[in-house]
């Protein structure tokens, strides 16, 4: 206890005494951790708005024509109370002719004398549903209903776009990583500088008989210390930038950035992270 | 306690050390001389193992050249004080906390810390100094508080590398004395020095005499 407490203070007094290259890590990391902060937003919401376009994984149920209005009461009732579904629309062989007309511009009737559009149902799936398996799977069981003439939905476009999806999330965990080698470079160079300065100590110590264990955590816990408040200085200004797009700039630009409370407890952690490694990574030079 | 067999460590150009036989025993009060480059300060760092022969080896106590390992290093160092010509104190902290930290770094208790330092301040002269940072003391006195350092984990010998290159004759034969008094209370001294003069203020201490890395008479 003693020795974790001493440690403690003399990590916290380093803070305090390597005024202008403490300063200096703390940019450094505030600065990656914007990087990688503003990184994840945008990947996260370019991803979701090209994943979750709502109309891109509707169904369309055709009923077979000999269905009557009880059939169709019946199986109404059963969409609804299939949990993967969140809204079904009924389009009823007059709604059809009526959408066909604005879509086409001529009325199916002077076509032929009779409507030949049958009645169906287009229904919208819950956002975990919509992925190109589930779909699938919706579909194959609603096709098994006698009442079902066919089901359509948009298999082709779904394939291709799950392909780049995870090409796309591919290309983000590497950017990522990146992101996150070059923070960990940056910063463990940065404390160096602290390091450096002080480097009398480290031979003093080890002179006395201190382990590295001991000489390293003191570094260590300063670094551990640099990154929270490198992390605190990045959560103050995304949250300006954020703060300043949602009330003042969202007419420039039509885009709302939503981050919860865990995503700034993340990039807190991200920081004690960059400065935990990165000072480990320092030290390492002059043991 | 320490013996050298046939300990041979050498730079580049050969300069160094060659076949060193000798032995110390407990609470004896060793000088080492020579002229400058003759190989004193290369001996006490095989002592505290900052250095490691080529060839023989080096034991003290239990510790032996030939087996150690980097990890038990620092308890070596916990059993062997050392004190330098430039005293290599941390210049930003005050008397006590420059003891204290080697305390702490051979995880003592916080309480028995306190006691210890002042007692060896005391010792040393320095329990009026307590507070005052290192840098604003006479060398006489930094070098003290470099004793303290080295004295408060209670070694089994003390080394002292030219500990009066940087004091005036007078400071000089004071610390002397003082190695004299920690020497008499049982802890063992050995004293590099290439100041001869040194050397008959403390009656009945051996004598290794070196010159170009060997040594040339030892009593
Ligand atoms: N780190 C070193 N690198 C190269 N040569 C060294 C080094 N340390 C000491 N020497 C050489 O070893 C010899 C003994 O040096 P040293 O032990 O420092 O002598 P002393 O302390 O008696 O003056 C000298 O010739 C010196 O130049
Ligand atoms: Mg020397």
């Amino acid at each position: 206890m003693t020795i974790f407490w001493f440690l403690f203070k003399e990590g916290f007094k380093g803070l305090l005494r390597s005024k202008y290259s403490g300063a200096f890590s703390i940019i450094i990391i505030a600065v990656s951790i914007i990087m990688v902060g503003f990184g994840y937003v945008i990947a996260r919401d370019t991803l979701f708005a090209v994943g979750n376009i709502r109309s891109q994984f509707d169904v369309d149920i055709f009923i077979v024509a000999t269905a009557g209005p009880q059939d169709i009461e019946d199986f109404h009732q059963k969409l609804r109370s299939m949990n993967e579904i969140d809204q079904i629309l009924y389009i009823s062989p007059e709604m059809a002719a009526e959408k066909f007309k604005k879509e086409f511009g001529e009325d199916i009737f002077d076509i032929l004398d009779y409507n030949p559009l049958p009645p169906s149902f287009t229904i919208s799936l819950k956002s975990i549903y919509r992925n190109l398996m589930s779909v699938e799977a919706i579909a194959s069981i609603l096709q098994r209903d006698s009442i079902v003439d066919e089901v359509k939905y948009r298999k082709n476009f779904l394939i291709i776009l799950e392909k780049y999806q995870r090409v796309i999330l591919v290309v983000v965990l590497v950017v990522f990583a990146v992101l996150t080698i070059i923070s960990i470079i940056l910063t463990s160079n940065s404390i160096k500088m602290t390091i450096f300065a002080r480097r009398d100590i480290i031979s003093t110590l080890k002179l006395i008989g201190a382990t590295n264990r001991f000489v390293k955590m003191p570094f260590v816990i300063e670094g551990t210390l640099e990154g929270g408040l490198g992390a605190l200085l990045a959560g103050l200004i995304i949250y300006g930038v954020i703060y300043v797009q949602n009330n003042y700039l969202q007419s420039f630009f039509d885009y709302r950035l939503n981050v919860s409370l865990r995503y700034y407890i993340a990039l807190f952690v991200l920081g004690l992270f960059l400065g935990w490694v990165g000072s480990r990574r320092a030290i390492r030079r002059f043991l | 306690m320490i013996s050298f067999i046939n300990v041979t460590c050498s730079f580049r150009k050969n300069a160094g050390v060659k076949d060193l036989n000798f032995s110390i025993d407990d609470g004896e009060f060793v000088f080492l001389t020579g002229p400058s480059g003759a190989g004193k300060s290369t001996l006490l760092r095989l002592i505290y193992m900052d250095l490691f022969p080529e060839k023989g080896k080096v034991l003290i106590r239990d510790f032996d050249s030939s087996r150690m390992r980097d990890r038990q290093i620092p308890y070596l160092r916990r059993k062997v004080g050392m004190i330098f010509q430039d005293f290599q104190l941390l210049k930003d902290r005050n008397v006590y906390q420059n003891v204290a930290i080697a305390l702490y770094a051979s995880h003592y208790k916080t309480r028995e810390i306190k006691s210890r330092v002042y007692d060896i301040l005391n010792q040393v002269g320095l329990g009026h100094r307590v507070h005052h940072k290192a840098t604003e003391l006479s060398g006489g006195e930094q070098q003290r508080v470099a004793i303290a350092r080295a004295l408060v984990k209670e070694p089994m010998v003390l080394l002292a590398d030219e500990p009066t290159g940087n004091l005036d004759p007078r400071v000089s034969i004071e610390l002397i004395n003082l190695l004299n008094k920690i020497n008499k209370k049982g802890t063992a001294v050995i004293v590099a020095t290439h100041n001869y003069s040194l050397i008959k203020r403390v009656p009945g201490a051996r004598l290794i005499q070196m010159n170009e890395g060997e040594i040339t008479s030892i009593t």
